[in-house]
């Protein structure tokens, strides 16, 4: 419940306050948004599989986003980081459909 | 997903399998024992059902348990903080992105490229604007040299029409009157008196208010004359525009017109004038033979 309401206030936060993005983190912030869902989708999974673990989903939650962020920076980098932004993008969709697939199994056993 | 033919699928973990048969996973200690991988690929769902099965709980159940009653643990409050960065974030590019549309937050090389084809753009619109633009100066010099020719046209119709006698004229010119009582002011007097204004230099002349041009007639008829088909009647009034002081003597020579009606018993009366009017008009008659060969 709390976790619900943490997200609320962020989006309310985020719309009320607009707080601004330093650019050099910019073209970061979409992807690791799309990692962190990817994150809190496998957390919802493993709570509703009963085998939530906070200390994982910490892990997880800034692994993934920061490893989202250092792909896309390194292909900046490398020069193809419209590509790779979109692999990646790609890649946590097709996660965050499994983990979804899950989710709607245990909630409606279908 | 392929898991989703398996047979437990649709059954209620708790009325599944019967526990000797239940798959090994359910007798494993808590989940805590075992390190979850949220984020890993999703494994076998029969097997993850299973674990649930074991503590005869859904995961509605679960799902319910979790959201009500709300409990202040260590758990919820580190995922509401990580929600709370991911609410952040989202709301902000959500916002960044249907603010400032594509610009905001674009690569570098797509601000490059983006700028390289408005340069590019902006070349095309300047070039087909200079070539309007020329266009627009042609037309207008075309049209300043249209509307010239017209005035010229209409200046060169006007003079040929008081030669043509189809518009009015008026200028310097002379009156002539001729009374003639005893019949001497026929035909082939007016005929000499219109040849001598015209060699004078008479630019439009009418008489009793027919016009004078290249072509007129004159004819004897009982009692008068008739000019271009029109009788008239003595007196004649000429009415005749040039310079008044060629035209005049040209009259009045020795042996010329004035003369010789005078010798026949006429009177002529010739007065110059600084203002004559030629207005009788005449029809133009457009020829049916001769055609122009100017173009």
């Amino acid at each position: 419940m709390i976790a619900v309401l943490g997200l609320v206030v962020g989006v309310v936060a985020g719309l009320v306050v607009r707080p601004v993005v330093p650019l050099a983190v910019e073209p970061y912030l979409p992807i690791a948004v799309v990692a962190a869902l990817d994150a809190v989708f496998g957390g919802l999974r493993a709570m509703l599989d009963g085998i939530f673990d906070d200390k994982v989903f910490v892990v997880s939650f800034l692994s993934n986003v920061v490893v989202a962020a250092l792909i896309v920076f390194l292909g900046d980098k490398l020069g193809v980081g419209a590509q790779l932004s979109t692999g990646v993008v790609v890649v946590l969709g097709i996660r965050i459909f499994s983990n979804a697939a899950a989710i709607r199994r245990h909630v409606f056993r279908a | 997903m392929s898991d989703d033919n398996t047979p437990e699928n649709g059954l209620p973990p708790e009325r599944g399998l019967p526990p000797e048969r239940r798959p090994p996973e359910n007798e494993l200690p808590p989940e805590r024992e075992r390190p979850p991988e949220h984020s890993s690929a999703p494994r076998e769902a029969s097997q993850e059902r299973g674990e649930g099965g074991g503590r005869r709980l859904t995961g509605r159940q679960r799902l319910a348990q979790a959201v009500w009653p709300p409990r202040v643990t260590r758990a919820q409050l580190i995922v509401a903080l990580l929600l709370f960065v991911l609410g952040l974030g989202l709301a902000i590019q959500v916002r960044s992105t249907s603010e400032n549309s594509a610009l905001r937050g674009a690569r570098r090389e797509d601000l490059v490229r983006i700028l390289d084809e408005l340069d590019d753009r902006t070349k095309r619109l300047e070039d087909e604007k200079r070539k309007l633009e020329g266009q627009r100066t042609e037309l207008e010099t075309s049209s300043d040299q249209a509307e010239e020719a017209r005035k010229q046209t209409k200046e060169k119709e006007a003079q040929l029409g008081v030669l043509a006698g189809t518009v009015a004229a008026e200028g310097p010119g002379i009156r002539m009157t001729i009374k003639d009582r005893a019949g001497a002011a026929d035909s082939d007097t007016l005929l000499d008196a219109v040849q001598e204004l015209r060699a004078a230099g008479a630019e439009a002349m009418e008489v009793n208010g027919v016009r004078v041009v290249a072509s007129t007639h004159f004819t004897d008829s009982g009692g008068g004359v008739d000019v271009d088909g029109h009788r008239i009647k003595q007196p004649y009034r000429f009415e005749v525009i040039g310079k008044p002081a060629d035209l005049e003597p040209a009259l009045n020579i020795p042996g010329g017109v004035v003369q010789t009606l005078k010798n026949k018993q006429a009177t002529v009366d010739v007065t110059r004038s600084g203002k004559v009017t030629v207005d009788a008009l005449r029809q133009a008659k457009r020829p049916d033979y001769a055609r122009s060969s100017s173009r």
